[in-house]
């Protein structure tokens, strides 16, 4: 079996009093198609942005490809692999489809200062955090000035930038909207661009919040095969949260039920369907006397 | 190679419009002007407009570059570099001034934007405020004593006797390569996760964007050129002192950016340039209405600044995305020709 590439141990997560998501474990590995699944307010999305760094944990441990992120940025948890859409689609809306992948795809580049050194170095102790950022600062102001030259070297990376976008874009089916503004694309496709600009930052583990919400059956139909193709063709791990259990049962392998922050079962989706805890938070308790 | 040919081109372009121009004094003193606003509003706009971060700080920055270049062409005044003809030699140095100077104001907008930028909207706004007033108010309690006992920085007095050398070439050179600059930028990588910042911060942190360090290298590039600025527009002008750097310059280039279009570069050179011409065409309109009668003319003068506000009324009436919105003047000409090369095809 492979390391797992995102993994969660006992976190817990608190706002003051409130324990939002407490001692929620989770383990993805590369071929996973897992479910994340609840009643409303459950702490789905809580849970997600613990995983990707919008909130620290209060208690326990987060680790994409075996490295530890407790406190981490969200922007770099994204660089360790780990990609994500939000539930209430977050596009960039005033630009275009095709410059909503590209801004997350990394060009290709050749720093000044080796970035794989300078984390080296970093991580090492070898380099201060002054130091570190300035290097970073250094790297950063060269590409300005590359891209103030239009250097033949800086020419290339875009065009690598912009095939790379627009591969992601036919993957996707949103080829014939390349130049339209992402705002006036509509619902259905906007959670595609999502995925597309997601799969941009070339992730191993990606995340979905809620992605058929607010689709017909027939395009959560088409969701569906599209979401287990994208994880062949990308070699992933998904983990998604969905309302909608049909959806749920038929295409994830494991599943994960979350009521009230506490993880009350985990398992094949038969199993879990049969779980009366599960039956009990969805629909209420089952009456006392038959 | 052909990604430097618009310099060549604006160089040679540039040298003909001052020969052209020698005798029509009044027409380079406007056009400097316009020059130096310009290149406040495109800077500005990398920050406000393309970034989303709302600075209301430009003079400050803009009053360390105009100080640091002119305390160092003061100060190279008295020097030579032997084998060059003066002319040139003052060139030389007004270069290195200006370098020296947007050097300076790009580490002061690290200094403010490091701690700054972790605050939003109308909070980073109030800091940029109070970064610009702090500068005026040491700027006027500042006296610089030079070598000789001869004092070059006079508190609320500022500085007098720097060296005239900005020319309009200079001046529109600035101009052109700040807004080459702001366009290739845009259509680059770091430029569009600048504009993905604007557009939604966590979804852009999300995709691998380190925001903090971005806002920051915006703050610092547009610091760069707001000081340049300054330093052009102290050696046009030939004296300066902390009142020409107040809270009332710094918003009128938001206003320019905001009246052009937020995150416009077009927007911003076609407002900085309407909204400096304006005043001064009222005036010339307003003289020749009075005809020969001088007194009435005088009159009629004074209403011209409510006008000059009244306008800025209307345009936010009847355009609040600003005079081009987020559009671009390049854009349009590129759709044209992808319409063009589409109808042959």
């Amino acid at each position: 079996m492979s390391a797992p590439l995102l993994e969660a141990k006992k976190v817990s997560i608190h706002f003051g009093g409130l324990k939002a998501v407490s001692e929620f474990s989770l383990e993805v590995r590369q071929g996973d198609l897992q479910g994340l699944i609840g009643p409303n307010g459950a702490g789905k999305t809580t849970a997600f942005n613990v995983l990707t760094g919008v909130y620290r944990p209060s208690e326990g441990e987060v680790r994409v490809c075996g490295e530890r992120v407790n406190g981490k940025r969200p922007f770099a948890i994204n660089r360790l692999g780990l990609a994500r859409t939000f539930q209430n689609v977050r596009l960039f809306k005033e630009l275009s489809v095709l410059d909503n992948v590209r801004v997350a795809v990394l060009p290709e580049r050749r720093p000044v200062f080796d970035d794989a050194r300078v984390q080296r170095l970093k991580r090492a102790g070898g380099v201060p955090g002054v130091l570190g950022a300035a290097l970073d600062a250094a790297n950063d102001y060269r590409e300005w000035w590359r891209a103030f030259l239009r250097t033949p070297g800086f020419l290339a990376q875009e065009q690598g930038v912009t095939r790379k976008a627009d591969e992601l874009l036919g993957v996707m089916g949103l080829t014939h909207r390349r130049d339209e503004l992402a705002k006036n694309l509509p619902y259905g496709e906007q959670r595609r661009l999502e995925i597309a600009r997601a799969l941009g930052t070339r992730p191993k583990v990606l995340l979905l919040d809620e992605p058929a919400a607010g689709m017909n059956t027939r395009e959560k139909a088409d969701l569906m095969v599209l979401i287990r193709a994208l994880r062949e063709q990308f070699s992933l791990g998904i983990l998604l949260i969905e309302h909608d259990m049909k959806l749920v049962m038929g295409i994830c392998e494991h599943l994960t039920v979350l009521d009230h922050g506490e993880t009350i079962a985990t398992g094949l989706p038969a199993e879990v369907r049969a779980n009366p805890k599960v039956v009990e938070a969805y629909l209420g308790e089952a009456p006392a006397h038959g | 190679m052909r990604s430097l040919a618009p310099v060549a081109v604006a160089i040679v372009a540039l040298a003909l419009l001052q020969w052209l121009l020698r005798d029509a004094e009044y027409a380079v003193y406007l056009m400097t002007r316009v020059g130096v606003w310009v290149i406040l509003a495109v800077s500005l706009n990398i920050v406000n407009g393309m970034t989303g971060q709302f600075s209301i700080g430009h003079a400050g920055f803009m009053a360390v570059g105009a100080y640091s270049s002119s305390l160092l062409t003061i100060f190279l005044d008295e020097y030579r570099v032997g084998f060059l003809p003066a002319a040139l030699t003052d060139q030389l140095f007004f270069v290195l001034a200006l370098a020296v100077g947007g050097v300076m104001a790009g580490l002061f907008g690290f200094l403010v934007g490091l701690p700054s930028l972790r605050l939003k909207g109308d909070y980073l706004a109030i800091v940029t405020l109070g970064f610009g007033e702090i500068i005026r108010v040491v700027l006027t309690n500042l006296n610089v004593i030079g070598a000789g006992g001869k004092t070059v920085v006079e508190g609320a007095l500022g500085m007098s006797s720097i060296p005239p050398y900005t020319s309009f070439f200079s001046v529109w050179f600035g101009v052109f390569v700040v807004v080459l600059l702001a366009k290739r930028l845009a259509a680059s990588s770091h430029g569009r996760w600048l504009l993905a910042i604007r557009e939604d911060e966590v979804a852009a942190e999300a995709m691998g964007v380190d925001t903090t360090a971005y806002k920051v290298r915006a703050f610092v590039v547009s610091s760069f050129f707001a000081g340049v600025a300054g330093g052009l527009f102290a050696h046009f002008l030939r004296a300066i002192n902390p009142n020409s750097f107040t809270f009332v310059e710094s918003m009128q280039v938001v206003v320019m950016i905001v009246a052009g279009g937020l995150g416009s570069t077009t927007g911003a050179v076609v407002a900085a340039t309407v909204l400096v011409l304006l005043p001064e065409g009222l005036r010339t309109l307003f003289l020749q209405l009075g005809g020969a009668d001088q007194s009435l003319a005088q009159k009629v003068d004074q209403v011209r600044m409510p006008i000059y506000g009244l306008l800025l009324v209307v345009i936010m009436l009847t355009r609040p995305q600003g005079i081009f919105g987020s559009t671009e003047a390049w854009d349009w000409f590129s759709r044209r020709r992808a319409k063009g090369g589409g109808a042959k095809a």
